[in-house]
């Protein structure tokens, strides 16, 4: 019996020593959450570029072949000092930029108003497959023909990346949209156009974002094969030269650029997000 | 089955007298409804006829799967009848009938507005002016007890304060009809019972009419004026309940205690004639 009530004792004293946990606490545990996360990617990527740099160090062989990443930065502060490096990104990011939003306003337009109509959704589908398909690097010879060697081929290149992606997620979320939900609106007396406004189109929301983030990688593919094909300046055009002239750490320079690229443009469409979809930051 | 002789015990309360009541809110004639499933015709609604009488409470039990969804479905136009006649208010309609609302057991509040949209949402495809559907829609969540939380996103509500939300949305339009399918069955007693004495308060208090679609049979005697039970499919009327309580039917607590409830329940529960399956 004694033991028993020892333990109840002691049960009871766990539970009331558990103190709420206050607004500040929790928000401490979360900062040193992410904290640890971002020590973890830092220490990987160090690791990474340590072993890179060791191998490379002394071996003027591996050094030729996979570069370093002090030759790397190297080539990095060059570029940057001679003014290319802005030059090229910027190019790029424009070229990106505009095939991004072409690619994403034209593929969302008919992703989502394929939604008015089920039977022209039924009679494109297999199109919209087959142009899906479609690897765009096999466009370039004509889109380069039809739209010459200056910036409108690589937007005309990126638009090509996206504008698929665009509009079989939007109609993916159009499509997706509870058909009880449209059965109240409709009980409430919502025209066609009442219905797509005010529930597809927000309803679509979230799906639209899922495209937009995959498509800023797509946009900037598109971009940086128009410039393999024929440029004279940009990230890709960089790439494409020091990679024929054998300078590996200047190819992995504009590669860090390129990266450093996708990554802002991607941060840019997630803020747009949340500032889009404010219920979604509620939880 | 025609009932509309056994009405004369009907318990009727709201501001309409007798004397000059217009054609009743909804008169349903023979209606019969069928899907087509993989070829094969299946009748879900065989014949079907009621009345829902202005400031008059019905409610509809059938076992599951007797096509009581389809028949609101049918009543609202969101599906058309294979034969029957459906009149609103005296007049036949094609499409949406007007000033009747419609609510689910799913809540299908649009997660991207506040509880104040959501209930705003009927105004503003009527073209009201969002002052006016502001304040009416405000007015409409206070009497329902959710003062303080318009401003809320549905995701941060609990199962009951949504569905409260939800009776707003449908409150607001001011219907003169209310048809509700089975709009409580997913909350737990205590929300269920509240909720419910809110609703008949509200429709009574309104003079408006409820067609209530349920299994819960303590739902339909406690609140009802009328009990319809549905046999199996296809569905046909099999008995009426007319509800005599002999209290204020705004308590369902109440209504509970009252000498004969449980006379009632039993008596539907027979003739639902339930079976495991």
């Amino acid at each position: 019996m004694t033991a028993n009530t020892d333990s109840e004792t002691r049960l009871i004293t766990r539970v009331s020593t558990q103190k709420p946990v206050s607004p500040a606490t929790r928000r401490w545990s979360r900062i040193r959450t992410a904290g640890i996360v971002l020590a973890t990617q830092v220490t990987l990527l160090t690791v990474l570029l340590g072993f890179w740099e060791h191998m490379t160090a002394n071996n003027k062989q591996a050094a030729f072949m996979f570069g370093s990443p002090s030759a790397m930065a190297g080539f990095l502060g060059r570029m940057a000092g001679d003014g290319s490096l802005w030059r090229d990104s910027y190019v790029t990011g424009l070229e990106t930029l505009l095939g991004f939003l072409v690619g994403n306003f034209v593929g969302t337009l008919f992703g989502l108003s394929l939604w008015y109509s089920r039977f022209v959704s039924r009679v494109v589908e297999p199109f919209v497959i087959a142009l899906g398909s479609i690897p765009i690097i096999a466009l370039a010879p004509i889109i380069i023909i039809w739209f010459g060697t200056g910036l409108i081929s690589k937007v005309a290149m990126s638009t090509l990346s996206v504008v698929i992606v665009a509009l079989v997620t939007s109609y993916k979320g159009a499509a997706g949209v509870d058909p009880d939900q449209v059965n109240l609106m409709r009980t409430l007396g919502a025209s066609k156009f009442q219905i797509f406004c005010k529930l597809v189109v927000p309803a679509s929301l979230a799906d639209i974002f899922a495209g937009l983030k995959l498509t800023v990688g797509f946009a900037l593919i598109g971009a940086i094969v128009g410039e393999f094909m024929s440029s004279s300046e940009g990230l890709g055009h960089a790439i494409f030269k020091a990679g024929s002239l054998y300078i590996i750490p200047k190819v992995f320079a504009a590669l860090v650029a390129t990266i450093a690229l996708a990554l802002l443009l991607t941060f840019v469409v997630g803020r747009i997000e949340r500032l889009l979809m404010p219920w979604r930051r509620i939880h | 089955m025609n009932w509309g002789s056994e009405r004369l015990e009907c318990y009727c309360a709201g501001p309409i007298s007798e004397a000059t009541a217009p054609a009743a809110s909804l008169i349903v004639q023979h209606l019969a409804k069928s899907y087509e499933v993989g070829g094969r015709i299946v009748p879900v609604i065989a014949d079907l006829s009621l009345t829902l009488d202005n400031s008059q409470i019905v409610s509809i039990v059938g076992p599951s799967g007797c096509g009581k969804t389809t028949l609101l479905n049918t009543l609202c136009g969101l599906l058309k009848p294979d034969s029957g006649r459906i009149s609103w208010y005296g007049r036949e309609i094609i499409g949406q009938p007007q000033n009747v609302g419609y609510m689910l057991q799913k809540d299908l509040l649009l997660p991207w507005r506040t509880a104040l949209g959501n209930v705003m949402l009927g105004l503003e495809i009527r073209g009201v002016s969002a002052r006016e559907a502001k304040d009416r829609s405000r007015a409409m969540l206070d009497q329902l007890g959710l003062h303080g939380f318009a401003d809320h996103y549905p995701s941060t509500l609990s199962g009951g304060m949504r569905q409260r939300v939800a009776l707003a949305r449908t409150l607001v339009n001011e219907p003169a009809v209310l048809l509700l399918d089975e709009p409580f069955a997913s909350l737990d007693f205590q929300n269920k019972l509240l909720i419910e004495s809110d609703t008949a308060k509200l429709v009574r208090k309104g003079g408006r009419s409820l067609l209530l679609i349920t299994h819960d049979i303590e739902e339909a005697v406690s609140l009802a004026d009328q009990v319809i039970v549905l046999s199996k499919r296809p569905s046909q009327v099999k008995a009426v309940y007319n509800i005599a309580l002999g209290i204020e039917r705004t308590d369902m607590m109440a209504a509970r205690d009252s000498r004969d409830f449980s006379k009632y329940v039993r008596q539907i529960w027979a003739d639902l004639d339930v079976v495991l399956q």
